[in-house]
Protein backbone atom coordinates (compact mmCIF):
# COMPACT_ATOMS: atom_id res chain seq x y z
CA UNK A 1 0.00 0.00 0.00
CA UNK A 2 1.66 3.73 -1.27
CA UNK A 3 1.82 6.28 1.89
CA UNK A 4 -0.88 8.50 -0.06
CA UNK A 5 -3.02 5.52 -0.28
CA UNK A 6 -2.87 4.96 3.27
CA UNK A 7 -2.97 8.81 3.87
CA UNK A 8 -6.35 8.76 2.33
CA UNK A 9 -7.66 5.83 4.04
CA UNK A 10 -6.98 7.13 7.38
CA UNK A 11 -8.30 10.82 6.81
CA UNK A 12 -11.36 12.26 8.14
CA UNK A 13 -12.62 12.68 4.79
CA UNK A 14 -12.89 9.67 2.37
CA UNK A 15 -12.24 10.02 -1.41
CA UNK A 16 -15.56 9.09 -3.08
CA UNK A 17 -15.82 5.68 -4.40
CA UNK A 18 -15.84 5.73 -8.21
CA UNK A 19 -18.12 2.91 -9.91
CA UNK A 20 -21.82 3.01 -10.94
CA UNK A 21 -24.95 3.08 -9.64
CA UNK A 22 -28.14 0.97 -11.17
CA UNK A 23 -28.58 3.79 -13.21
CA UNK A 24 -24.96 4.01 -15.06
CA UNK A 25 -25.45 5.36 -18.75
CA UNK A 26 -22.25 3.28 -20.06
CA UNK A 27 -23.74 2.82 -23.82
CA UNK A 28 -25.78 5.48 -24.54
CA UNK A 29 -28.64 4.62 -27.84
CA UNK A 30 -27.94 7.05 -30.95
CA UNK A 31 -31.31 8.97 -31.72
CA UNK A 32 -32.65 7.66 -34.30
CA UNK A 33 -33.05 10.63 -36.76
CA UNK A 34 -29.49 12.49 -35.52
CA UNK A 35 -27.38 9.76 -34.82
CA UNK A 36 -25.92 11.11 -31.42
CA UNK A 37 -25.85 9.14 -28.36
CA UNK A 38 -29.25 10.39 -26.46
CA UNK A 39 -28.79 11.86 -23.14
CA UNK A 40 -29.86 9.67 -19.98
CA UNK A 41 -32.79 11.56 -19.04
CA UNK A 42 -34.36 11.22 -22.92
CA UNK A 43 -34.57 7.58 -22.51
CA UNK A 44 -36.73 5.05 -21.45
CA UNK A 45 -36.91 1.54 -20.01
CA UNK A 46 -38.54 -0.26 -22.98
CA UNK A 47 -35.74 1.23 -25.30
CA UNK A 48 -37.62 4.62 -26.44
CA UNK A 49 -34.37 7.05 -26.88
CA UNK A 50 -34.86 10.48 -28.06
CA UNK A 51 -32.98 14.05 -27.83
CA UNK A 52 -36.40 15.16 -28.58
CA UNK A 53 -38.49 12.85 -25.44
CA UNK A 54 -38.16 14.19 -21.50
CA UNK A 55 -38.29 10.89 -19.18
CA UNK A 56 -40.47 12.51 -16.26
CA UNK A 57 -39.29 9.35 -13.96
CA UNK A 58 -35.52 9.66 -14.96
CA UNK A 59 -35.54 13.36 -14.34
CA UNK A 60 -36.73 12.16 -10.80
CA UNK A 61 -34.41 9.45 -10.40
CA UNK A 62 -31.79 12.30 -11.65
CA UNK A 63 -33.23 14.69 -8.90
CA UNK A 64 -33.09 12.76 -6.40
CA UNK A 65 -29.92 10.21 -7.12
CA UNK A 66 -28.27 13.12 -7.52
CA UNK A 67 -26.94 12.17 -10.63
CA UNK A 68 -26.35 13.32 -14.51
CA UNK A 69 -29.04 13.79 -16.85
CA UNK A 70 -26.86 13.34 -19.59
CA UNK A 71 -24.35 10.36 -18.61
CA UNK A 72 -25.94 8.98 -15.51
CA UNK A 73 -23.12 9.24 -13.01
CA UNK A 74 -22.88 10.96 -9.78
CA UNK A 75 -23.14 14.61 -10.40
CA UNK A 76 -19.79 17.01 -9.42
CA UNK A 77 -19.24 20.56 -8.67
CA UNK A 78 -20.58 23.25 -10.08
CA UNK A 79 -23.82 21.72 -10.52
CA UNK A 80 -24.76 22.55 -14.02
CA UNK A 81 -28.23 23.31 -15.69
CA UNK A 82 -29.23 23.71 -19.35
CA UNK A 83 -32.19 25.59 -20.32
CA UNK A 84 -34.11 28.28 -22.42
CA UNK A 85 -33.56 31.87 -21.78
CA UNK A 86 -37.22 31.58 -20.69
CA UNK A 87 -36.44 28.65 -17.96
CA UNK A 88 -33.34 31.10 -16.83
CA UNK A 89 -36.19 33.90 -16.19
CA UNK A 90 -37.88 31.85 -14.49
CA UNK A 91 -35.14 30.10 -12.35
CA UNK A 92 -37.13 26.75 -12.89
CA UNK A 93 -35.64 24.51 -15.72
CA UNK A 94 -37.13 21.26 -16.68
CA UNK A 95 -33.76 19.50 -17.83
CA UNK A 96 -32.27 17.49 -14.83
CA UNK A 97 -28.40 19.01 -13.41
CA UNK A 98 -25.61 18.24 -15.31
CA UNK A 99 -21.83 18.11 -14.85
CA UNK A 100 -20.33 21.23 -16.65
CA UNK A 101 -19.04 19.27 -19.26
CA UNK A 102 -22.01 17.32 -19.93
CA UNK A 103 -23.70 20.45 -20.43
CA UNK A 104 -21.51 21.67 -22.82
CA UNK A 105 -21.53 18.88 -24.94
CA UNK A 106 -25.66 18.91 -24.58
CA UNK A 107 -25.58 22.64 -26.09
CA UNK A 108 -23.18 21.57 -28.61
CA UNK A 109 -25.19 19.06 -30.03
CA UNK A 110 -28.67 20.88 -30.06
CA UNK A 111 -26.81 23.67 -31.48
CA UNK A 112 -25.14 21.69 -34.26
CA UNK A 113 -28.26 19.97 -35.04
CA UNK A 114 -30.61 23.14 -34.61
CA UNK A 115 -33.48 21.11 -32.53
CA UNK A 116 -34.82 22.01 -29.63
CA UNK A 117 -33.57 21.39 -25.99
CA UNK A 118 -34.83 17.84 -24.71
CA UNK A 119 -38.04 18.50 -23.71
CA UNK A 120 -39.05 22.27 -25.30
CA UNK A 121 -41.08 22.83 -27.92
CA UNK A 122 -39.25 25.18 -29.79
CA UNK A 123 -35.36 25.56 -30.87
CA UNK A 124 -34.04 28.71 -28.94
CA UNK A 125 -30.29 29.25 -28.29
CA UNK A 126 -29.64 27.44 -25.03
CA UNK A 127 -28.20 29.10 -21.58
CA UNK A 128 -26.27 27.41 -18.71
CA UNK A 129 -26.57 27.99 -15.46
CA UNK A 130 -23.79 26.47 -12.97
CA UNK A 131 -24.76 26.76 -9.09
CA UNK A 132 -23.97 25.08 -5.84
CA UNK A 133 -27.23 22.91 -5.70
CA UNK A 134 -30.98 23.25 -6.10
CA UNK A 135 -34.44 22.43 -5.58
CA UNK A 136 -36.46 19.91 -7.20
CA UNK A 137 -40.04 21.25 -7.36
CA UNK A 138 -43.18 19.03 -7.85
CA UNK A 139 -46.46 19.88 -10.08
CA UNK A 140 -48.86 21.47 -8.18
CA UNK A 141 -52.63 20.09 -9.50
CA UNK A 142 -53.12 23.85 -10.35
CA UNK A 143 -50.10 23.87 -12.75
CA UNK A 144 -50.59 23.83 -16.30
CA UNK A 145 -47.60 22.33 -17.22
CA UNK A 146 -47.46 19.07 -14.93
CA UNK A 147 -43.54 18.46 -15.13
CA UNK A 148 -41.52 19.08 -12.11
CA UNK A 149 -38.51 21.67 -12.25
CA UNK A 150 -35.54 22.75 -11.18
CA UNK A 151 -34.71 25.82 -8.91
CA UNK A 152 -30.46 26.29 -8.74
CA UNK A 153 -29.55 28.11 -5.90
CA UNK B 1 -54.27 1.26 -1.96
CA UNK B 2 -53.33 4.72 -3.81
CA UNK B 3 -52.77 7.53 -1.91
CA UNK B 4 -55.87 9.15 -3.44
CA UNK B 5 -58.33 6.39 -1.81
CA UNK B 6 -56.12 6.73 1.89
CA UNK B 7 -59.00 7.08 4.39
CA UNK B 8 -57.01 9.28 6.87
CA UNK B 9 -57.52 11.98 4.50
CA UNK B 10 -60.45 11.04 2.25
CA UNK B 11 -62.37 13.82 4.61
CA UNK B 12 -60.45 16.33 2.66
CA UNK B 13 -61.59 18.16 -0.27
CA UNK B 14 -59.20 18.71 -2.56
CA UNK B 15 -58.67 22.31 -2.60
CA UNK B 16 -57.88 20.99 1.12
CA UNK B 17 -55.18 19.29 -0.07
CA UNK B 18 -54.07 21.61 -2.28
CA UNK B 19 -54.38 24.58 0.25
CA UNK B 20 -52.09 22.09 2.93
CA UNK B 21 -49.65 21.85 0.02
CA UNK B 22 -49.45 25.63 -0.08
CA UNK B 23 -49.14 26.02 3.44
CA UNK B 24 -46.42 22.83 3.64
CA UNK B 25 -44.70 24.86 0.37
CA UNK B 26 -44.97 27.80 2.96
CA UNK B 27 -43.09 26.66 6.02
CA UNK B 28 -40.41 25.06 3.24
CA UNK B 29 -40.16 28.66 1.77
CA UNK B 30 -39.64 30.26 5.17
CA UNK B 31 -36.61 28.02 5.96
CA UNK B 32 -34.94 28.57 2.86
CA UNK B 33 -35.32 32.37 3.30
CA UNK B 34 -33.48 31.92 6.59
CA UNK B 35 -31.09 29.55 6.35
CA UNK B 36 -27.56 30.84 7.21
CA UNK B 37 -24.60 31.30 9.02
CA UNK B 38 -25.81 29.48 11.85
CA UNK B 39 -26.86 26.30 10.36
CA UNK B 40 -23.76 26.32 8.93
CA UNK B 41 -22.09 26.33 12.53
CA UNK B 42 -24.17 23.70 13.27
CA UNK B 43 -23.03 20.97 10.78
CA UNK B 44 -19.21 22.17 11.19
CA UNK B 45 -19.75 22.09 14.73
CA UNK B 46 -20.89 18.62 14.28
CA UNK B 47 -18.24 17.61 12.27
CA UNK B 48 -15.78 18.55 14.00
CA UNK B 49 -17.24 16.85 17.31
CA UNK B 50 -17.29 13.87 15.35
CA UNK B 51 -13.71 13.62 13.95
CA UNK B 52 -12.19 14.65 17.72
CA UNK B 53 -14.10 11.75 19.15
CA UNK B 54 -13.07 9.82 16.52
CA UNK B 55 -9.86 10.78 17.22
CA UNK B 56 -9.89 10.51 20.75
CA UNK B 57 -11.19 6.87 20.28
CA UNK B 58 -8.28 6.19 18.40
CA UNK B 59 -5.87 7.54 21.33
CA UNK B 60 -7.21 5.61 23.94
CA UNK B 61 -7.29 2.51 22.00
CA UNK B 62 -3.82 2.75 21.97
CA UNK B 63 -4.47 1.51 25.42
CA UNK B 64 -6.93 -0.94 24.66
CA UNK B 65 -5.12 -3.41 26.74
CA UNK B 66 -6.56 -1.71 29.54
CA UNK B 67 -9.85 -2.47 29.79
CA UNK B 68 -11.63 1.00 30.89
CA UNK B 69 -9.79 2.28 27.96
CA UNK B 70 -11.15 -0.18 25.59
CA UNK B 71 -14.64 0.18 27.03
CA UNK B 72 -13.97 4.20 26.75
CA UNK B 73 -12.24 4.21 23.73
CA UNK B 74 -14.97 1.64 21.65
CA UNK B 75 -17.19 3.77 22.92
CA UNK B 76 -16.47 7.07 21.71
CA UNK B 77 -15.60 5.18 18.53
CA UNK B 78 -19.11 3.68 18.17
CA UNK B 79 -20.72 7.11 18.85
CA UNK B 80 -18.37 8.94 16.41
CA UNK B 81 -19.81 6.27 13.31
CA UNK B 82 -23.42 6.80 14.79
CA UNK B 83 -22.88 10.49 14.17
CA UNK B 84 -20.85 10.41 11.08
CA UNK B 85 -23.55 7.83 9.31
CA UNK B 86 -26.20 9.60 10.62
CA UNK B 87 -26.45 13.25 11.71
CA UNK B 88 -24.02 13.86 8.71
CA UNK B 89 -23.62 11.62 6.10
CA UNK B 90 -27.06 10.67 5.61
CA UNK B 91 -28.28 14.33 5.44
CA UNK B 92 -25.21 15.67 3.35
CA UNK B 93 -26.11 13.22 0.51
CA UNK B 94 -29.80 14.30 0.56
CA UNK B 95 -28.24 18.02 -0.37
CA UNK B 96 -28.95 19.74 3.12
CA UNK B 97 -26.02 21.75 3.16
CA UNK B 98 -25.30 22.01 -0.55
CA UNK B 99 -26.22 25.60 -0.56
CA UNK B 100 -22.95 26.18 1.07
CA UNK B 101 -21.43 25.66 -1.46
CA UNK B 102 -18.92 24.00 0.43
CA UNK B 103 -16.73 21.49 -1.51
CA UNK B 104 -16.56 19.52 1.58
CA UNK B 105 -19.74 19.40 3.14
CA UNK B 106 -22.02 18.47 -0.70
CA UNK B 107 -24.02 15.94 -1.47
CA UNK B 108 -21.63 15.21 -4.47
CA UNK B 109 -18.34 14.24 -3.00
CA UNK B 110 -19.50 12.94 0.28
CA UNK B 111 -18.16 9.47 0.72
CA UNK B 112 -19.35 8.20 4.27
CA UNK B 113 -17.61 5.32 7.08
CA UNK B 114 -20.21 2.37 6.32
CA UNK B 115 -19.81 -0.10 3.50
CA UNK B 116 -22.26 0.81 1.07
CA UNK B 117 -20.83 3.32 -1.78
CA UNK B 118 -22.39 6.69 -1.36
CA UNK B 119 -23.49 6.87 -5.06
CA UNK B 120 -25.41 3.40 -4.65
CA UNK B 121 -26.73 4.79 -0.83
CA UNK B 122 -28.14 8.04 -3.08
CA UNK B 123 -29.79 5.83 -5.57
CA UNK B 124 -31.64 3.59 -3.58
CA UNK B 125 -32.08 5.80 -0.33
CA UNK B 126 -32.59 9.14 -1.87
CA UNK B 127 -34.75 7.90 -5.14
CA UNK B 128 -36.02 4.62 -4.16
CA UNK B 129 -37.25 5.29 -0.35
CA UNK B 130 -37.98 8.91 -0.60
CA UNK B 131 -39.69 9.05 -4.04
CA UNK B 132 -41.88 5.70 -3.62
CA UNK B 133 -41.96 6.03 0.42
CA UNK B 134 -44.30 2.61 1.93
CA UNK B 135 -45.15 1.68 -1.95
CA UNK B 136 -45.49 -1.68 -1.71
CA UNK B 137 -43.39 -3.37 -4.59
CA UNK B 138 -41.25 -0.03 -4.81
CA UNK B 139 -39.73 0.82 -2.08
CA UNK B 140 -37.09 -2.04 -0.95
CA UNK B 141 -37.13 -0.53 2.47
CA UNK B 142 -40.28 -2.12 3.25
CA UNK B 143 -38.42 -5.01 4.75
CA UNK B 144 -35.22 -4.89 3.07
CA UNK B 145 -36.05 -7.63 0.78
CA UNK B 146 -36.16 -10.38 3.38
CA UNK B 147 -39.23 -9.14 5.83
CA UNK B 148 -42.96 -9.21 5.28
CA UNK B 149 -43.64 -5.88 6.88
CA UNK B 150 -47.14 -5.29 5.61
CA UNK B 151 -50.05 -7.37 5.42
CA UNK B 152 -50.59 -6.27 1.75
CA UNK B 153 -47.65 -8.46 0.99
CA UNK B 154 -48.24 -12.27 0.45
CA UNK B 155 -47.28 -14.51 3.14
CA UNK B 156 -44.86 -17.49 2.37
CA UNK B 157 -43.76 -20.36 4.76
CA UNK B 158 -40.48 -18.44 4.54
CA UNK B 159 -41.56 -15.70 6.57
CA UNK B 160 -42.19 -17.95 9.77
CA UNK B 161 -38.40 -17.03 10.25
CA UNK B 162 -38.44 -13.56 10.24
CA UNK B 163 -37.85 -12.83 14.29
CA UNK B 164 -34.40 -14.35 13.23
CA UNK B 165 -33.81 -12.85 10.22
CA UNK B 166 -34.87 -9.51 11.65
CA UNK B 167 -31.85 -9.95 14.63
CA UNK B 168 -29.58 -11.12 12.03
CA UNK B 169 -30.27 -8.12 9.69
CA UNK B 170 -29.92 -5.75 13.25
CA UNK B 171 -26.49 -7.28 13.70
CA UNK B 172 -24.91 -6.93 10.01
CA UNK B 173 -27.18 -3.95 9.25
CA UNK B 174 -23.90 -2.49 7.75
CA UNK B 175 -24.08 -5.18 5.25
CA UNK B 176 -27.88 -5.54 4.21
CA UNK B 177 -27.44 -1.90 3.60
CA UNK B 178 -24.17 -2.63 1.70
CA UNK B 179 -26.09 -4.59 -0.56
CA UNK B 180 -29.41 -3.09 -0.70
CA UNK B 181 -28.57 -0.90 -3.94
CA UNK B 182 -28.79 -4.66 -6.17
CA UNK B 183 -32.56 -4.94 -5.25
CA UNK B 184 -32.45 -8.53 -3.88
CA UNK B 185 -35.90 -8.61 -4.94
CA UNK B 186 -35.11 -8.12 -8.81
CA UNK B 187 -32.21 -10.83 -8.54
CA UNK B 188 -34.60 -13.44 -7.15
CA UNK B 189 -37.00 -12.65 -9.81
CA UNK B 190 -34.33 -12.68 -12.00
CA UNK B 191 -34.89 -9.77 -13.42
CA UNK B 192 -31.73 -7.61 -12.40
CA UNK B 193 -29.38 -6.91 -15.38
CA UNK B 194 -26.27 -8.98 -14.87
CA UNK B 195 -24.37 -6.14 -16.20
CA UNK B 196 -25.18 -3.74 -13.88
CA UNK B 197 -24.81 -5.74 -10.62
CA UNK B 198 -21.21 -6.99 -11.73
CA UNK B 199 -20.66 -3.05 -11.63
CA UNK B 200 -22.23 -3.05 -8.66
CA UNK B 201 -20.51 -5.81 -7.13
CA UNK B 202 -17.23 -4.02 -8.15
CA UNK B 203 -18.35 -1.08 -6.50
CA UNK B 204 -19.20 -2.39 -2.87
CA UNK B 205 -16.51 -4.54 -3.66
CA UNK B 206 -14.07 -1.29 -3.64
CA UNK B 207 -15.83 0.17 -0.41
CA UNK B 208 -15.54 -2.62 1.23
CA UNK B 209 -11.87 -3.21 1.44
CA UNK B 210 -11.12 -0.25 2.23
CA UNK B 211 -13.65 -0.55 4.90
CA UNK B 212 -11.93 -3.99 5.98
CA UNK B 213 -8.01 -2.37 5.59
CA UNK B 214 -8.79 0.83 7.75
CA UNK B 215 -10.62 -1.07 10.20
CA UNK B 216 -8.95 -4.39 10.86
CA UNK B 217 -5.92 -4.37 9.37
CA UNK B 218 -4.51 -0.56 9.21
CA UNK B 219 -5.57 0.40 12.52
CA UNK B 220 -4.71 -2.62 14.66
CA UNK B 221 -1.26 -2.60 12.69
CA UNK B 222 -0.42 0.92 14.44
CA UNK B 223 -1.53 -0.20 17.69
CA UNK B 224 1.21 -2.29 17.57
CA UNK B 225 1.04 -5.11 20.77
CA UNK B 226 -2.37 -3.73 21.25
CA UNK B 227 -3.67 -5.07 17.87
CA UNK B 228 -6.04 -7.42 19.43
CA UNK B 229 -7.62 -5.09 21.32
CA UNK B 230 -7.93 -2.18 18.41
CA UNK B 231 -9.50 -5.17 16.33
CA UNK B 232 -12.42 -6.47 18.32
CA UNK B 233 -12.54 -2.25 19.68
CA UNK B 234 -13.55 -1.83 16.07
CA UNK B 235 -16.32 -4.49 15.95
CA UNK B 236 -17.68 -4.02 18.39
CA UNK B 237 -18.47 -0.32 17.64
CA UNK B 238 -19.08 -0.93 13.94
CA UNK B 239 -21.62 -3.65 15.85
CA UNK B 240 -22.96 -0.44 18.36
CA UNK B 241 -23.63 0.97 15.19
CA UNK B 242 -25.67 -1.48 13.29
CA UNK B 243 -27.89 -2.03 16.12
CA UNK B 244 -28.39 1.83 16.52
CA UNK B 245 -29.44 2.74 13.00
CA UNK B 246 -31.24 -0.46 12.69
CA UNK B 247 -33.24 0.39 15.17
CA UNK B 248 -33.29 4.02 14.17
CA UNK B 249 -34.59 3.30 10.67
CA UNK B 250 -36.99 0.95 11.87
CA UNK B 251 -38.81 3.64 14.05
CA UNK B 252 -39.29 5.26 10.66
CA UNK B 253 -41.94 3.34 8.88
CA UNK B 254 -43.03 0.53 10.87
CA UNK B 255 -44.52 1.97 14.14
CA UNK B 256 -48.97 1.41 14.20
CA UNK B 257 -50.10 4.45 11.69
CA UNK B 258 -47.78 4.67 9.09
CA UNK B 259 -49.47 3.56 6.12
CA UNK B 260 -48.23 0.92 2.83
CA UNK B 261 -49.64 2.30 -0.65
CA UNK B 262 -49.93 0.63 -4.16
CA UNK B 263 -49.12 2.53 -7.21
CA UNK B 264 -52.03 3.21 -8.98
CA UNK B 265 -51.63 7.14 -9.78
CA UNK B 266 -48.29 7.78 -8.98
CA UNK B 267 -47.21 9.18 -12.22
CA UNK B 268 -49.67 12.09 -11.74
CA UNK B 269 -49.50 12.21 -8.46
CA UNK B 270 -49.20 15.95 -7.34
CA UNK B 271 -47.07 17.84 -4.81
CA UNK B 272 -49.48 18.03 -2.24
CA UNK B 273 -50.02 14.29 -2.77
CA UNK B 274 -46.73 13.43 -2.45
CA UNK B 275 -46.59 15.57 0.76
CA UNK B 276 -49.45 13.90 2.04
CA UNK B 277 -47.69 9.98 1.20
CA UNK B 278 -44.92 10.80 3.23
CA UNK B 279 -46.90 12.29 5.61
CA UNK B 280 -48.96 9.38 6.04
CA UNK B 281 -46.32 6.66 5.52
CA UNK B 282 -43.84 7.76 8.19
CA UNK B 283 -43.63 7.78 11.64
CA UNK B 284 -41.66 9.87 14.29
CA UNK B 285 -40.56 9.46 17.76
CA UNK B 286 -39.90 11.82 20.65
CA UNK B 287 -36.53 12.33 22.66
CA UNK B 288 -34.29 14.88 24.01
CA UNK B 289 -32.30 16.35 21.70
CA UNK B 290 -29.26 14.35 22.16
CA UNK B 291 -31.29 11.40 21.21
CA UNK B 292 -32.36 13.42 17.82
CA UNK B 293 -28.86 14.70 17.27
CA UNK B 294 -27.67 10.56 17.64
CA UNK B 295 -30.35 9.37 15.22
CA UNK B 296 -29.62 11.55 12.31
CA UNK B 297 -33.26 13.82 13.30
CA UNK B 298 -35.04 10.79 11.86
CA UNK B 299 -37.16 11.05 15.13
CA UNK B 300 -38.62 13.78 12.61
CA UNK B 301 -39.11 11.21 9.96
CA UNK B 302 -42.60 12.92 9.24
CA UNK B 303 -40.59 16.17 8.86
CA UNK B 304 -37.89 14.62 6.41
CA UNK B 305 -39.53 12.68 4.33
CA UNK B 306 -41.30 16.02 3.81
CA UNK B 307 -38.42 17.85 3.38
CA UNK B 308 -35.42 15.98 2.69
CA UNK B 309 -33.14 18.67 1.45
CA UNK B 310 -33.64 21.31 4.12
CA UNK B 311 -30.93 21.29 7.23
CA UNK B 312 -31.31 19.15 9.71
CA UNK B 313 -30.86 21.25 12.65
CA UNK B 314 -34.61 23.27 11.31
CA UNK B 315 -36.54 20.00 11.98
CA UNK B 316 -37.71 20.81 15.77
CA UNK B 317 -39.13 23.81 14.32
CA UNK B 318 -40.88 22.54 11.29
CA UNK B 319 -42.22 19.66 13.52
CA UNK B 320 -43.92 21.79 15.40
CA UNK B 321 -45.67 23.57 12.40
CA UNK B 322 -45.98 20.26 10.37
CA UNK B 323 -48.23 19.33 13.87
CA UNK B 324 -50.20 21.85 13.87
CA UNK B 325 -51.35 21.51 10.44
CA UNK B 326 -52.09 18.08 10.94
CA UNK B 327 -54.34 19.38 14.02
CA UNK B 328 -55.84 22.07 11.43
CA UNK B 329 -56.58 19.31 8.71
CA UNK B 330 -57.75 16.35 10.97
CA UNK B 331 -54.64 13.95 9.77
CA UNK B 332 -53.06 11.78 11.84
CA UNK B 333 -49.47 12.84 13.19
CA UNK B 334 -47.43 9.44 14.58
CA UNK B 335 -45.66 9.65 17.38
CA UNK B 336 -44.53 8.03 20.20
CA UNK B 337 -41.30 7.46 22.51
CA UNK B 338 -38.53 5.32 20.61
CA UNK B 339 -39.04 2.50 23.01
CA UNK B 340 -43.13 2.34 21.98
CA UNK B 341 -41.95 3.07 18.02
CA UNK B 342 -39.73 0.17 17.89
CA UNK B 343 -42.05 -2.65 20.15
CA UNK B 344 -44.67 -1.43 17.53
CA UNK B 345 -42.32 -2.46 14.76
CA UNK B 346 -41.39 -5.17 16.29
CA UNK B 347 -44.82 -6.31 17.03
CA UNK B 348 -45.61 -5.90 13.50
CA UNK B 349 -42.34 -8.42 12.47
CA UNK B 350 -43.26 -11.27 14.49
CA UNK B 351 -47.14 -10.89 13.73
CA UNK B 352 -46.34 -10.72 9.74
CA UNK B 353 -44.43 -14.37 10.06
CA UNK B 354 -47.48 -15.49 10.44
CA UNK B 355 -50.53 -15.53 7.92
CA UNK B 356 -53.13 -12.93 7.94
CA UNK B 357 -55.62 -15.05 8.98
CA UNK B 358 -53.77 -15.69 12.39
CA UNK B 359 -53.62 -12.10 13.50
CA UNK B 360 -55.83 -9.33 13.39
CA UNK B 361 -54.65 -5.28 11.79
CA UNK B 362 -53.10 -3.21 14.79
CA UNK B 363 -53.51 0.07 12.12
CA UNK B 364 -55.48 2.62 13.75
CA UNK B 365 -59.07 3.72 13.25
CA UNK B 366 -58.85 6.28 10.17
CA UNK B 367 -60.97 9.64 11.26
CA UNK B 368 -63.91 11.54 9.94
CA UNK B 369 -66.32 10.48 7.18
CA UNK B 370 -64.91 10.93 3.04
CA UNK B 371 -65.89 13.45 0.80
CA UNK B 372 -65.73 12.84 -2.94
CA UNK B 373 -63.07 14.62 -4.55
CA UNK B 374 -61.92 15.50 -8.23
CA UNK B 375 -58.94 16.96 -9.91
CA UNK B 376 -58.98 20.17 -12.00
CA UNK B 377 -59.46 20.73 -15.26
CA UNK B 378 -56.86 22.04 -17.22
CA UNK B 379 -58.81 25.27 -17.97
CA UNK B 380 -58.93 25.53 -13.75
CA UNK B 381 -54.91 25.49 -13.52
CA UNK B 382 -53.42 29.04 -14.28
CA UNK B 383 -49.55 29.14 -15.81
CA UNK B 384 -46.05 29.22 -13.97
CA UNK B 385 -44.99 32.50 -12.33
CA UNK B 386 -42.93 34.68 -14.87
CA UNK B 387 -40.79 36.23 -12.27
CA UNK B 388 -36.48 36.65 -13.47
CA UNK B 389 -34.47 35.32 -10.59
CA UNK B 390 -30.67 35.47 -10.06
CA UNK B 391 -27.84 33.52 -9.73
CA UNK B 392 -24.36 32.12 -11.11
CA UNK B 393 -24.24 31.93 -14.12
CA UNK B 394 -22.61 31.73 -17.78
CA UNK B 395 -24.27 32.12 -21.26
CA UNK B 396 -23.10 29.08 -23.19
Amino acid sequence: MRLSSLGELLAPRRPRVEGANSSSWSTPPPDPELGVPVPFACAYDDGRASLALLNKARVTQCALSRICGVCGRGLDRPVAFVGTAVEEGRNAFHFPPLHAACAASLVAVVRQHDVPLPGQAEATDPVVVTCSGFEFVRPTAADLDRRPVFTPY
Amino acid sequence: MAISDVQEYTHLTSEEVEELGRELDAIRAGIEESRGDADAAYINRMITVQRRLAAAARVTLMAGRWKPAWLAGTTMLGVAKILENMEIGHNVMHGQWDWMNDPEIHSSTWEWDTAQPAEQWKHSHNYVHHQFTNVLGHDNDIGYGILRMAREQKWHPANLGQPVYNAALALLFQWGVALHDLDLEAIRKREKDPRVMKKQLRQIGQKVRRQIAKDYVVYPALSGPGWQATMTANATANLIRNVWSYAIIFCGHFPDGALHFTEEELEDETRAEWYLRQLLGSANFTGSRLLHVLSGSLGFQIEHHLFPDLPSNRYPEIAVKVQALCEKYDLPYTTGPLWKQYGQALRTITKLSLPNSMTSSDQPEPPTPPVSRGRLRDDQRPTRRLETGAWTRASA
